[in-house]
């Protein structure tokens, strides 16, 4: 069963009189699993946030509908499940993060215990503990950024929902919340997000789903990327003959041609008679990617065909 | 909780609303009403906490000054010493705060100096006069009290020929002081004082106490009318008003609209019990 | 109900570390200070100006707290987004409704306590100083006046909380409610001059005018009906039944809005 899905959800905004209303989300359909990391991406203004709201209750669709768990999607059914981390998240200034924590603690009816318990081992993992007791205004971006997850994972949320959960943080701060979120993943919990920082995005996600003009392009399972997921060696390699090309995949390497470049990926276990097919051919090695798709080419590629 | 809940609650509070609604507002008319006239803030304090906005300040203060005074109209009840107290201090600081109001000086002319409190609405008169000192009006009111309470005829004659002498005074004024010294104390004179009140004021309260005034007046005008032809026919003036209709001037006794009886003065004026204020009019 | 109290809570705390707070109590220090100063310019009736003066400064300390720290309190959850945050918690919009009004009361309330407990010592103070010039006056009259200060400033405090339920901006919803508050307090004195001025007139006044009257009198707030800086001042005995209806009038009216409040709220949109 899926765990949420959005059905034909369609959704405008009325910016006020005078005014030209705004489609953010058009005839949107997608389905989320139980434990799948699923992430969204498009430019701006492609209706991530606006789906996002729509399923913690903010907003409501003008048509189609939301499940969760088989459901319709009602008030207050998903919030006591659900971990929201929003995008440039805005705390309460004078308050500190202790308090701010308490709160989400008692409202979701944890006991002052497990607060303390929780609050000190997210703290910790985000690296706030010393910060605790300092009032929020003071905090910097990335410190902000980390004190609302820390919000949003109090207390113990299946569904964890981040709206760009990497913006504003130093190189540390993303590996902490990217290690905290394959921990997530390897709990079982479901992962929904929106990142424009494509990398993490390729490397967390079990799903990608592109949005464009408020609507859903293209759904990419895991396999559609096969990128270095550490198995993998991509080489960037000189031209090849249509035979050498015919011998090498049938050595276990996959081929693609990109801007004139010839692009050679090989699992680890086959790299050897690859490596010895190229050194008898002499086809020269020009370098090595990180990468088999960039996700950026693909998606700015489907963007330009929808558009045009 | 519900829709549904929550919309009966909103009725049923919505309810309850009106029902304490309409009982405040009635316990505080009580309390309007039974209650002493409120304290008037000297006005040099009063100038500090208006901020900067005397203006507003004094419209405000005037306005409460003339519901008091009408809300104590309505229910006919007779202005308490105390009251009087409130009335001109409160008009006092309404001047003060901005002496160049006009309405606080048509409105203490109309009530105080009728209702006997003579000296204290000329001293405001002197002030207004000072700062509109472009006014013909204000000294023209000034002079009528003189002629027509204090029968000063000099004084009240200083006054009108100032008035003559600013711009807009109409043309009758100059030989108005002769007239009123001649007439003195006469109704007559003062009929047209308060025509020309009448013409100078909007709101409603204060011109219903100028016209049952002017009404009373002009009864009493044409009974002394009556006794001027009484005098020509008979080479004496009648000793009591009653005397008029029994020798059949006129059919039956005008009612004083301030509820009072008819009396003679000795000068030929024809006055009543009521003095014409409402203020002993339940005595 | 445990997501009303959560919510109160640190609503309370948020305003009570606010820094405009050391700005009002100042202020009200101020006038106290003032009052001790000017006590003695006058001649008699001491007493009078004493409890006039504290309690103006109350009512006026309780007006700021409300118009300058209780609107963003509300207003600015919703201007910069914080309420994203607190909805995606198990806390339902009227909760929320709630949870904002009761923690905006507690931090007036405890404000104003602060402020009070000050001005009581200037009474007494000025009590002790001039004995002979406090007339008839009574702590427990002052005592009532001063709670009414404070049921005026919750009645203000639910004014706020349905006007940012409405509007998406906190400067909006600071001018709109204090345009009620300017109504509210002048209501009393233009409704009955208007229905002196028609008695005097003995006009029949007509029929959609009256009914007009009666709508606006029950829409507004009267805010004069929680006034009784002049009982206070002159030590009068205020009746019990006028106390109570005051009370009952500000519990209903309060009542009404908030859940006026909460049925707007549910059905509002927040991009």
């Amino acid at each position: 069963m899926n765990l949420i899905s959005f059905n034909n959800v369609c959704k405008t905004y009325d910016p006020g009189l005078f005014k030209k209303k705004i489609q953010a989300v058009n005839d949107l359909s997608f389905d989320l699993q139980q434990g799948e990391v699923f992430g969204l991406i498009g430019p701006n203004g492609a209706g991530k946030s606006t789906a996002i709201r729509m399923l913690l209750g903010l907003i409501r669709p003008d048509s189609g509908t939301i499940f969760y768990k088989g459901r319709p999607l009602r008030e207050g059914s998903i919030q006591q499940d659900i971990g929201y981390l929003p995008e440039n998240p805005y705390l309460y200034d004078h308050l500190n993060l202790l308090e701010l924590l308490t709160f989400c603690g008692r409202s979701s009816g944890l006991d002052a215990d497990a607060i303390s318990e929780r609050g000190t081992a997210l703290m910790t993992r985000l690296n706030l503990l010393e910060a605790q007791k300092r009032p929020l205004r003071t905090f910097s971006k990335g410190m902000l950024q980390r004190a609302g997850i820390c919000f949003a994972l109090l207390h113990d949320p299946s569904i964890v929902i981040l709206d760009e959960p990497m913006s504003g943080l130093d190189p540390i701060g993303r590996k902490m919340v990217f290690d905290l979120v394959m921990e997530l993943k390897g709990e079982g919990k479901t992962i929904f997000f929106c990142s424009h920082i494509l990398n993490d995005v390729e490397r967390l996600c079990d799903r990608i789903g592109l949005m464009n003009r408020g609507g859903l392009v293209r759904l990419f399972a895991r396999a559609d990327f096969p990128q270095n997921d550490g198995n993998t060696v991509i080489l960037h390699v000189a031209p090849l003959s249509a035979p050498q090309r015919h011998d090498l995949q049938a050595l276990g390497g996959r081929l693609r041609q990109e801007e004139g470049e010839m692009l050679l990926a090989v699992a680890e276990d086959c790299y050897h008679p690859v490596n010895r097919y190229l050194e008898q051919q002499g086809v020269a090695v020009l370098g090595g990617r990180s990468e088999w798709v960039s996700l950026e080419e693909l998606f700015m590629g489907i963007i330009k065909e929808q558009e045009a | 909780m519900g829709r549904l809940l929550l919309l009966i609650t909103l009725l049923l509070s919505l309810g309850a609303h009106i029902f304490v609604s309409r009982q405040v507002w009635d316990t505080r008319a009580e309390a309007r009403r039974s209650g002493e006239a409120a304290y008037v803030l000297p006005s040099r304090f009063s100038r500090i906490l208006a901020l900067g906005y005397q203006g507003l300040f004094s419209d405000y203060l005037f306005l409460k000054t003339l519901t008091f005074y009408g809300e104590r109209q309505m229910l006919q009840k007779p202005l308490s010493e105390d009251d009087w107290h409130y009335l001109v201090t409160s008009l006092d600081v309404v001047t003060d705060l901005d002496p160049y109001f006009f309405d606080p000086y048509i409105f203490a002319e109309g009530t105080m100096a009728w209702e006997g409190k003579i000296a204290e609405a000329n001293k405001l008169l002197e002030k207004g006069w000072r700062y509109r000192d472009f006014d013909w009006r204000i000294p023209y009111f000034i002079g009528f009290n003189y002629f027509y309470f204090l029968q000063d005829y000099e004084k009240g004659g200083n006054y009108i020929m100032e008035a003559a002498k600013l711009s807009g005074s109409p043309r009758f004024l100059p030989t108005l002081a002769a007239r009123l010294t001649y007439y003195g104390g006469k109704s007559e004179t003062a009929i047209l004082f308060l025509k020309g009140m009448l013409a100078d004021t909007e709101d409603p309260s204060f011109r219903a106490t100028l016209e049952i005034r002017l009404l009373a007046l002009e009864r009493a005008a044409e009974l002394e009318k009556m006794i001027e032809r009484f005098k020509d026919d008979h080479g004496r003036s009648p000793n009591q008003v009653e005397e008029l209709v029994a020798r059949g001037y006129i059919d039956v006794l005008p009612i004083d609209p301030y509820g009072g009886q008819w009396i003679l003065l000795k000068s030929g004026r024809v006055f009543s019990t009521s003095k014409f204020t409402t203020a002993r009019k339940k005595e | 109900m445990r997501g009303i109290l959560s919510l109160a809570v640190i609503t309370f705390k948020e305003g009570i570390r606010n820094r405009s707070l050391f700005g009002i109590a100042l202020l009200a220090l101020f006038l106290f200070g003032l009052n001790i100063t000017v006590a003695g310019f006058f001649m008699r009736d001491i007493g009078k100006v004493t409890v006039d003066m504290n309690l103006s400064a109350l009512s006026v300390a309780g007006l700021l707290l409300v118009f300058f720290v209780g609107v963003n309190l509300m207003a600015k959850d919703i201007d910069r987004k914080t309420i994203h945050l607190v909805l995606s918690k198990p806390i339902s919009r009227i909760e929320y409704i709630w949870g904002k009004y009761l923690g905006i009361l507690f931090f007036v309330f405890v404000s104003l306590a602060i402020l009070l407990a000050l001005s009581s010592a200037t009474v007494f103070f000025l009590h002790g100083s001039y004995p002979d010039y406090f007339g008839q006056f009574t702590w427990s009259v002052f005592f009532v006046a001063a709670f009414f200060v404070f049921v005026k400033i919750a009645l203000l405090v639910s004014i706020v909380v349905f006007f940012s339920s409405i509007t998406t901006n906190s400067f909006i919803t600071l001018i709109f409610s204090v345009c009620a508050f300017i109504v509210g307090s002048t209501i009393e004195e233009v409704l009955f001059y208007l229905r002196s001025s028609f008695a005097a007139k003995e006009l029949a006044i007509s029929d959609s005018l009256r009914h007009l009257l009666e709508i606006v009198s029950y829409l507004v707030p009267n805010l004069s009906v929680f006034d009784f800086k002049t009982e206070a001042a002159h030590g009068l005995a205020i009746g019990l039944d006028r106390l109570g209806f005051s009370l009952a009038y500000a519990a209903v009216y309060i009542t009404v809005l908030l859940l006026l409040a909460s049925l707007i709220f549910r059905r509002r949109e927040f991009n």
